[in-house]
């Protein structure tokens, strides 16, 4: 057996770079070669798990009725701050059906005396059906006392007593950068709160077994909802068993255990039957996290032919209630550009709003759109093309660290996107739309992130006695694919038709798995998959050598066969296979470091064509180029949807979407689909998506890093440089709604 | 939702009886009012279901007479060859095609408004008997700019504005039989003592809409001007219609949706267009004249200039 050894890591998580100690077997094998002749990784592959989620077999979280179980409905707040004086549940226990009626008084450990946002959890109705929950909910009567509060970011920016400064970098001297500019863009921007509206609510159902638990959640990250309801509840990790067959999304929002977890788990165990919480849509946009809303100021200094001097960036991001971390909004001006100075500062604010969650490139999507629409307010000042504006300040070497990278092909992404996009086409000023009325105009922006995952992550294959094989791993899939991923990797390595490839994931009683968060999925766990891959196949070579009479070392597998060097001996694994009776092929395999001295990012350039209406502020997003480098690509086809799903979300997050707060009520006016405009299937432009063939190789064994964020950070920016390029009207505020570009345009 | 009794008829005259009891609903296609319901913002003891009435459904279209049964749901209106153009474009983009399938022609003209803090069942404002409009200080961007009253609500309805363009009247079950009036005078600015966006009662029975000869023959255009490509209610939509004589507008009619309590008209804007030829100068005039009294409130001052110009795309289509 192969030997088990600490190493530490390196892994750049949401933004932020985490070192950790991780245990790892073995040893590494190097990324398959460009040339490598792959029958399943590099190729489309429909999803394996496609026809159970469109035909409605796929079991979700929400979809799970154990026998006796009951329903949870939580009574929460419809104050922004207030004090709870009194639960009077009698109302609401004498209803037909409802069991339950617990609050702080019954359960200190679930509920808080002071509710800091309109949702906080004040109290919990648990009934025979939901719709007996839901009702009894509102029979619950609760005395408030109303606190002092602030919804409004600016507001509470002025503040002090609400402002943390979170992180500060700096390089150089950005005073003396300043002083070196000729010209100095200085602007604001400001971005509306984005909920995610997973189309899966967010939820969980618990069951206890004696003093095991088992809790089926929607979830990106099984084990620490694991570790989190376990600490929670007091209970050890083996008597906590999670499970997440299927989900329907989560894009960060999903990446812990939430209080309907230990809700659930607590109330379970008091009332001895199965408890299912799960959020209705009203909840998911008050209380399951959202994008930050930021105000930001960026200063960019640059000589008159454009190189820049400094640049400087301040970012405030209201948090809600959250105060423990805040996004990185300004990662992207510290790293993507070679400039000698550099100052930024991240500040975290509390509001009395539903506290803020990852979302899918945390920090990234919001700071990319201050950044990268201030570099073109300065190509614009010095009548530079701003592609030729960013190829100038071109970083070849991480700023932040001074390394190489693994792979860096930016430079091919702008060339290749402009080509796509017909940037020639582009006019300083815009162009002309079949009226008079009509604007177009083009925009380029840039995205930079990591997604190179790391170890932990392990994988086991069991080689079945009629061919088939089961990898083992505790992995969920959030919806992006993954399993279809790991299935053809592991194919790969078995030589073994997709087909015959099953996984068994979406539980905590596999080996350790990696969150489906911060693009590093299939980065992390993949080469795990194809080392345990590798494993079997040295073992089953072991087997076909001493029946083909051969050394092991002499024969190799291809297209189900083991094949000899020499003399061309040839045995069909399937034969193999029937030879053995009764018996597991047991393979292993761990994630292992990433390397030292290089730096893992992904890069890509999106261009955006939009036609603006001048009368009406209308903006329509013509097209959308996106093409990134991310190394290998395992499945193209999942890789492009993957694409579009991001552009599609950041799309909304351009133009429509945006958390509506009453500041004088402090309630969220839009907390359903109908007012909160996610972009319909017709406002989705013309997508063209496309990667850099180079492989990564120093990345992991795979060649690859991951795709989950990178493709919604550009998208805002490049629509919003389009919008400025078509009409004249620079928009610092997202969403860029026609209210905004008229008043734009009247400036 | 609370629980409620149900009971399904097959005549109007049992509707009509039925609907005589205390807390009493009718529910057609049941997209609006069972979402009152489940906010609980209505809380009626009765449902009754006219689904079953089947007098009330369906299309009758003559050279001189358009009529539309009242449980017609907009989908099959939207569908019909003889439904009026300016019918089918207000109802293009109606909701989603799902409600378009549910929702019936009925129900669309007497749907309660989508003030933010109406359908809020945390908000106790004015329209809902609170002491005041919570959306002059609040957040407005989707409210009226015309308009005196206290609430400033604006109405939801695609298919109104389209039909009073052509003069549509509405069909009411009476004692006596039947009555009619113009549709426009269904819809009244709420006041301290009707908090209400209509004359309906919630005892009365629409039986149809009828649009006639006439009107039928105008030119007729509907505009829709939403955030996102679809599914979402008008910000802003305008209604017009005229009939053309060598060149020249007569019975101009435009009417806004979405910009004020009631579906908006401005008497001196059509005025400037009777009699003339339609051209570009003209049209603008029109829309400068249409948005002259406009008021808006803090949020929506873009509304106004969204208005200016649907409503002189409208007059300019009305040419083709
Ligand atoms: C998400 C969403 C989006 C929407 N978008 C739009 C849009 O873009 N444009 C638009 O125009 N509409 C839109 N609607 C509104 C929709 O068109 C209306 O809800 C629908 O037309 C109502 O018809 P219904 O048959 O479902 O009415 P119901 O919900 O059954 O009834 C609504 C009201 O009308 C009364 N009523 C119904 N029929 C009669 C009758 N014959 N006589 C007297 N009273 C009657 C009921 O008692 C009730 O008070 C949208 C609705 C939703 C939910
Ligand atoms: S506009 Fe009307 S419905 Fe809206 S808050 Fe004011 S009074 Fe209420």
């Amino acid at each position: 057996m192969p030997s088990a050894r600490v190493v530490k890591n390196r892994t750049e998580f949401e933004g932020k770079i985490y070192e950790e100690l991780a245990l790892v077997q073995g040893a590494d094998i190097p990324a398959w070669s460009a040339d490598a002749e792959l029958r399943h990784v590099g190729r489309s592959r429909l999803r394996v798990d496609g026809p159970q989620r469109v035909s409605g077999r796929a079991r979700y979280t929400t979809d799970l009725m154990l026998p006796g179980m009951l329903h949870a409905r939580v009574v929460r707040s419809p104050h922004p701050h207030a004090r709870v004086i009194r639960v009077d549940a009698k109302r609401a226990l004498a209803l037909a059906g409802v069991r339950s009626v617990v609050d702080r008084t019954s359960a200190p450990e679930l509920f808080d005396e002071e509710v800091h946002y309109v949702g906080a959890p004040v109290a919990v109705v648990v009934g025979e059906t939901e719709e007996i929950a839901a009702d009894a909910a509102h029979l619950v009567e609760i005395e408030y006392e109303s606190l002092p509060f602030v919804v409004d970011l600016e507001e509470a920016i002025a503040d002090r007593t609400r402002v943390q400064r979170k992180e500060s970098y700096s390089r150089g001297d950005a005073r003396r950068g300043f002083r070196e500019a000729d010209i100095v863009v200085d602007a604001r921007y400001t971005t509306s709160t984005q909920l995610h509206n997973c189309l899966e609510p967010h939820g969980a159902v618990a069951q206890w077994d004696g003093e095991r638990l088992t809790l089926w959640e929607s979830t990106q990250a099984m084990f620490d909802v694991r570790k989190g309801v376990a600490k929670a509840i007091r209970a050890r990790l083996d008597d906590v068993r999670v499970i997440c067959d299927y989900m329907g999304g989560g894009f960060g929002s999903k990446l812990g255990h939430g209080h309907y977890s230990e809700i659930a788990a607590v109330l379970a165990k008091r009332l001895g039957r199965p408890i299912r919480c799960v959020m209705d849509r009203r909840e998911e946009n008050l209380v399951t996290g959202n994008r930050s809303a930021t105000v930001q100021r960026v200063r960019v200094g640059a000589t008159k032919d454009g190189k820049l001097t400094a640049l400087e960036h301040v970012a405030w991001s209201g948090t809600g209630t959250e105060d423990g971390w805040v996004a990185s909004t300004t990662g992207p001006s510290n790293g993507l550009y070679e400039v000698a100075n550099v100052r930024s500062e991240q500040f975290l604010v509390l509001t009395n709003t539903g506290p803020f969650s990852a979302f899918r490139a945390p920090g990234y999507v919001e700071g990319t759109f201050a950044l990268e629409s201030a570099m073109d307010e300065l190509a614009d000042k010095l009548a530079l093309d701003p592609l030729a504006l960013r190829r100038k300040n071109y970083a070849k070497l991480d700023p932040q660290s001074g390394k190489h990278y693994s792979l860096k092909r930016l430079d091919q992404c702008y060339s290749r996107g402009a080509e796509l996009a017909g940037w020639s086409r582009r006019k300083a000023g815009g162009t002309a739309g079949r009226h008079a009325y009509l604007r177009r105009g083009m925009g380029v922006s840039t995205q930079v992130w990591g997604g190179g995952g790391g170890p932990p992550a392990y994988a086991t294959i069991h080689l079945n006695a009629d061919g088939t094989a089961i990898v083992r791993a505790g992995l969920q899939d959030i919806g992006s694919g993954t399993k279809t991923a790991i299935a053809q990797i592991a194919a790969e390595e078995l030589s073994l038709p997709l087909e015959r490839v099953r996984l068994s994931i979406g539980e905590t009683d596999a080996p350790y798995g990696p969150a489906s968060g911060g693009s590093m999925t299939t980065a992390s766990l993949g080469p795990a998959v194809r080392l345990a891959a590798v494993d079997v196949r040295r073992q089953l070579l072991e087997v076909a050598a001493g029946l083909m009479e051969v050394r092991a070392s002499e024969i190799h597998l291809t297209d189900g066969h083991a094949v000899a060097g020499r003399g061309g001996k040839k045995l069909a694994l399937d034969e193999v296979f029937s030879k053995l009776q009764n018996y597991t092929v047991i393979g292993r395999g761990s994630r292992h470091p990433n390397p030292e001295d290089v730096r893992l990012r992904s890069f890509g350039a999106h261009f955006a064509e939009v036609e603006v209406d001048i009368r009406t502020g209308a903006v329509r997003v013509l097209k959308i180029v996106a093409v990134h480098q991310i190394g290998r690509i395992v499945n193209p086809l999942n890789a492009k949807s993957q694409v579009e799903g991001g552009v599609t979300q950041a799309l909304g997050y351009a133009v429509s979407e945006g958390r509506v707060l009453d500041r004088l009520s402090g309630h969220v006016m839009n907390a359903n689909l109908e007012d909160y405009k996610i972009p319909t299937v017709k406002d989705v432009p013309d997508i063209v998506v496309e990667f850099v063939p180079d492989l990564d190789r120093r990345a992991n064994n795979l060649g690859g890093i991951g795709l989950g964020e990178p493709p919604i950070i550009p998208t805002a920016a490049a629509i919003a440089n389009a919008v400025a390029n078509a009409c004249g009207a620079r928009v610092r505020t997202l969403p860029i709604t026609p209210a905004r570009v008229l008043e734009a345009l009247r400036r | 939702m609370k629980s409620f009794s149900y009971a399904k008829v097959a005549t109007a005259e049992e509707a009509a009886g039925l609907l005589k009891q205390r807390n009493t609903r009718l529910i057609a296609g049941g997209t609006d009012l069972l979402g009152l319901m489940k906010e609980r913002l209505i809380e009626p003891d009765r449902l009754v279901d006219v689904n079953g009435i089947a007098q009330l459904r369906g299309i009758t279209a003559t050279k001189e007479n358009f009529r539309v049964g009242a449980l017609t749901t907009l989908a099959e209106l939207a569908a019909h060859q003889a439904t009026p153009l300016i019918i089918k474009e207000a109802l293009a983009d109606a909701a989603t095609p799902q409600l378009r399938n549910m929702a019936t022609v009925g129900g669309n003209l007497v749907q309660r408004n989508r003030c933010w803090y109406f359908r809020s069942a945390e908000h106790r404002c004015w329209l809902k008997g609170g002491p005041r409009c919570l959306a002059v200080d609040g957040d407005n961007r989707y409210h009226a700019i015309y308009g005196e009253g206290e609430c400033r609500q604006v109405t939801p309805s695609d298919l109104a504005p389209a039909l009073i363009a052509l003069d549509a009247t509405v069909v009411m079950r009476t004692d006596e039989g039947e009555d009619s009036l113009p549709l426009a005078q269904l819809y009244v600015a709420p006041t301290a003592r009707h908090r209400r966006e209509h004359a309906v009662g919630d005892d009365d029975l629409i039986l149809a809409v009828r649009i006639g000869g006439d009107a039928l023959r105008r030119h007729a255009t509907y505009l829709k001007f939403m955030e996102r490509a679809t599914w979402q209610f008008a910000v802003v939509s305008v209604a017009a219609s005229a009939r053309l004589v060598e060149g020249r507008a007569q019975d101009v009619r435009i009417v806004a949706g979405a910009v004020a309590n009631i579906p908006w008209r401005v008497k001196a804007a059509e005025d400037l267009l009777a009699g003339e030829k339609i051209d570009d100068a003209r049209a603008l005039a029109v829309a400068e004249r249409f948005v002259r009294d406009a008021r808006p409130l803090r949020d929506n001052a873009y509304k106004v200039a969204v208005l200016r110009e649907l409503v002189r795309r409208a007059v300019l289509r009305l040419k083709d």
